[in-house]
């Protein structure tokens, strides 16, 4: 029987079998074996969730708008669809023309959050690909990987063939053409990855090896190949505007999580928070412009007949033109029926004016996340926001009818007390006040969510030499938070902590965390990041098989002239920055967001920053 | 002027795996899409006037799909055709746009039977198939187990007066059943249950997953045809 039969046979017994099927309205139909290369894109989660990300689109359309590449789509199996596929022994395979994966030329995975990593071994797996490049011959795809987790590629160093490090737009399909050519020249994979690793954002972490001292910190990094360059240089697009947009988006048929159009409008930030790393990686800020957004928003919704659309960026209103765009694009929704949501907006006058405009009636919720509690330790983080400022615009939010409020906070930040604690427990406080003060006995119904996420140290960010908390502490201060904030209206939400120290462990791991992956993959986890399929025991295993002491990328402070196992990648943010950073976090001293005037992260070495000074300057 | 429409698509392909609710999420995106209007419910919660004439198995294919809708505005058939089939996913062929009528409530209200065809692996004789199939249905009564809508719980039923018209045949390496069963509001059989008793009866062990299923027809009482 061939595979088609078998496949039908499997999604009849298989939950949401609408999952594996393909064939959306979008989705490229294209003959296999008429292309050069066959791209399979991986999301290691499943379908419902890989298929609201907006960089799957991004990527699908610009690999696919070459003729000679056809890129097709994979997504995790749930457990059921994997219990089938392994006693069937069927191999795992694209959505689109249902293509084996391993008889694609290559299989590239997009990395997003670290606790996805065993999910990329079992597709693999799945895939009845073997999972150490060292064991993979010419009949096997070529594995990549890319996306914002890339730029610390190490725990994954013994299974990627290569990384594409920074924008994906141009980066990959030129690695992708190399291929192609390389291919045609006849030369195998070795040959290939010796051309591929000197293109820019191209990391081949077989051509380098880690000396390790006693201390098992990094000696230092050998090249094993001379033409493999001394640092990668992150893939950059330099502008954004004319960059093709996905307005065709395939459209799931199973319902995604989030079901709406999405369009970027910038990408970067200016603010320079130290805990954030998307802060860091994506610089420089780079904006389309107003008329370009809202012809996006139009040409998506019209190509979709989505109701839903949403801006995506990592500060809405940072945008030099949001005020103007905003409000056109509100009367455009409105006249046609669609909802706008505006994600990660500064909460201000205009903000209000905005959000007023869009829920004249339904006021949903308001987020606000002042990270830490107490302005000293917002200082230390360079979250620029003080309490008045929140108090002010909640004050107002309460005044305009809003009912819910929810609070963003992280602990276990560097330098962080139990002062700081306190600090969360006293603005909640304070808002459940103010509620009284502006409703009286009426605000009954308000409620104030806080919720608390684990501080994760992120590489490239001011933050990349600071330790982590344990497990202990932190379940420590949920509990002192608990306590806390039994506060009459207040509802409190926290993480879970073994999560959060894993997450570290591969956030800063070296490449000898390619083994905890390899036994946890072994002992089957995946899925890490749903609580229902997290394995602790499994983990647990893990750690104690691969001999790894998560203390030591944990909780362990480095020094500043620690060579870091991400060295090898250049984020185009310079070191010296960040080390300044680390030092003015230490003796709480903001750094101005550089719209004010630049503050030197380096990328003026690549390329022209745009935001220098936009704003003039401010005194601070 | 009611500007009432029957559109008549067929699922076939993979696309048999997608959800009844999945399906009206396609059509509600083709409508807004293409600028189609359709016409709301009056209410607190208002919902756009369109529905399918039977809900469709996951799994099961179709020639006979039909999903009836208003619009605002009066559109003629050939430009509601047009529009509607460039925004189908693959395996969704759209067959026909007809305007309906007028005294007709509702297609699911009128429906009265359905007819599928059936495909069974089979090593069974073209001649032992029509005999396994006198005897299934020379039986008094033909009973079998059904979930109760109400309790979710299995309860026997007896489904022989559902059964409007059964005939078998071997075609290939499948038993091939066509039957033509009762569908609707007043009475309604599912296929499988025909599936589940037939097999039984017939000591047929197939799994379940290796069978196709296909519908074919509907009809209704009011005799419209599609």
């Amino acid at each position: 029987m061939n595979n088609m039969n078998k496949l039908d046979h499997l999604l009849k017994r298989v939950e949401k079998p609408g999952r594996y099927i393909g064939g959306e309205v979008h989705s490229v139909v294209k003959d296999p074996a008429a292309v050069d290369a066959n791209f399979a894109f991986a999301f290691p989660d499943m379908y419902e969730i890989g298929m609201s990300y907006l960089g799957l689109q991004i990527l699908y359309h610009q690999l696919n708008k070459r003729e000679n590449i056809y890129c097709q789509r994979v997504f995790a199996p749930a457990v059921d669809m994997e219990t089938l596929l392994r006693e069937e022994k069927m191999p795992l395979m694209t959505l689109e023309s249902k293509t084996p994966l391993k008889d694609c030329d290559l299989l590239g995975f997009t990395l997003q959050y670290e606790m996805s990593y065993t999910t990329v071994l079992n597709m693999m797996d799945l895939a009845q690909i073997p999972l150490y490049s060292k064991d993979r011959g010419e009949e096997y795809p070529l594995i990549c990987a890319g996306g914002p987790c890339a730029y610390n590629p190490e725990p994954l160093a013994d299974f990627v063939d290569f990384f594409v490090i920074g924008d994906g737009e141009e980066a990959l399909p030129a690695v992708v053409e190399k291929y192609i050519e390389c291919k045609k020249a006849g030369m195998d994979r070795e040959e290939f990855l010796r051309e591929a690793c000197k293109m820019e954002g191209i990391y081949v972490p077989k051509f380098y090896e880690v000396e390790y001292k006693e201390d098992g910190t990094i000696n230092k990094l050998c090249k094993l190949y001379d033409g493999a360059p001394d640092t990668v240089q992150r893939a950059m697009i330099s502008e954004i505007e004319s960059v093709d947009f996905p307005v065709k988006p395939i459209i799931p048929m199973v319902e995604a999580v989030h079901d709406r159009s999405i369009v970027e409008t910038f990408r970067g930030c200016t603010r320079g928070c130290r805990f954030c790393q998307a802060g860091m990686i994506y610089r420089p800020v780079r904006e389309r412009s107003k008329d370009r957004i809202l012809d996006l928003c139009r040409q998506s919704l019209e190509n979709t007949g989505n109701d839903e659309l949403s801006l995506l960026s990592l500060s809405t209103s940072d945008h030099s033109e949001f005020e103007s765009f905003a409000m056109e694009l509100i009367d455009y929704t409105k006249s046609e029926n669609v909802s706008l949501s505006l994600p990660s907006l500064r909460i201000d006058k205009f903000a209000f004016e905005v959000l007023n405009k869009i829920q004249e009636f339904k006021k949903s919720g308001l987020t606000y996340a002042p990270e830490a509690g107490t302005q000293r330790l917002r200082d230390v983080i360079n979250k620029g926001v003080s309490e008045e400022d929140i108090l002010t615009s909640i004050e107002q939010a309460l005044e305009l009818g809003w009912q819910h409020i929810k609070l963003y906070f992280m602990i276990g930040l560097p330098t962080e007390t139990y002062e700081d604690l306190d600090g969360i427990a006293d603005l909640a406080r304070k808002i459940m006040d103010l509620n009284f003060k502006v409703n009286g006995r009426a605000g009954g119904r308000f409620r104030l969510t806080v919720s608390v996420s684990n501080f994760v140290p992120k590489a490239d960010t001011p933050f990349q030499w600071a330790a982590q908390n344990t497990a202990e502490e932190f379940a420590e201060k949920h509990n002192y938070l608990i306590q806390k904030l039994k506060i009459k209206g207040v509802t409190f939400n926290y993480h879970d902590n073994t999560t959060s120290s894993y997450e570290a462990v591969f956030a800063r791991g070296d490449r000898r965390c390619s083994k905890l992956l390899y036994e946890a993959h072994k002992a089957g986890c995946k899925f890490d990041g749903w609580s229902e399929h997290f394995k602790p025991e499994a983990w647990e295993k893990a750690f104690e098989a691969s001999g790894i002491d998560r203390n030591f990328y944990t909780t362990r402070e480095r020094s500043f002239d620690e060579v870091l196992p991400w060295d090898i990648i250049d984020c185009s943010v310079s070191k010296k920055f960040l080390i300044n950073e680390a030092k003015k976090a230490v003796a709480e001293q903001t750094t101005q967001d550089c719209r004010h005037g630049c503050v030197g992260c380096g990328i003026n070495r690549r390329v022209k920053c745009q935001m220098d000074g936009i704003l003039g300057g401010k005194n601070d | 002027m009611t500007n009432r429409y029957v559109i008549k698509f067929s699922k076939d392909g993979y696309v048999k795996y997608t959800s009844h609710l999945d399906m009206m999420r396609v059509f509600r995106r083709a409508f807004k899409k293409t600028g189609l209007a359709l016409r709301y419910s009056q209410g607190f919660n208002p919902h756009p006037k369109m529905g399918f004439a039977q809900p469709l198995s996951l799994g099961y294919a179709s020639r006979c799909e039909l999903i009836e809708f208003e619009t605002q505005e009066h559109h003629s058939t050939e430009d509601i055709m047009k529009k509607m089939i460039g925004e189908m996913p693959e395996g969704i062929k759209i067959i026909s746009c007809q305007e309906l009528r007028e005294d007709v409530k509702s297609l699911a209200a009128d429906a009265d039977a359905a007819e599928y065809k059936i495909w069974i692996p089979s090593e069974m004789t073209d001649e032992e198939l029509k005999a396994a199939l006198e005897k299934y249905l020379a039986q008094e009564e033909i009973i079998t187990l059904k979930r109760q809508k109400k309790t979710k719980k299995m309860a026997p039923v007896n489904i022989k007066n559902m059964l409007r018209h059964l005939e078998i045949s071997k075609v290939g390496e499948f038993a091939m059943i066509k039957a033509l069963l009762d569908c609707g509001s007043q009475s309604n059989c599912s296929p499988e249950l025909v599936i589940a008793s037939f097999c039984e009866s017939a000591g047929i062990t197939t799994p379940r997953h290796e069978m196709e299923v296909e519908r074919l027809n509907l009809y209704f009482v009011s005799n419209l045809q599609f």
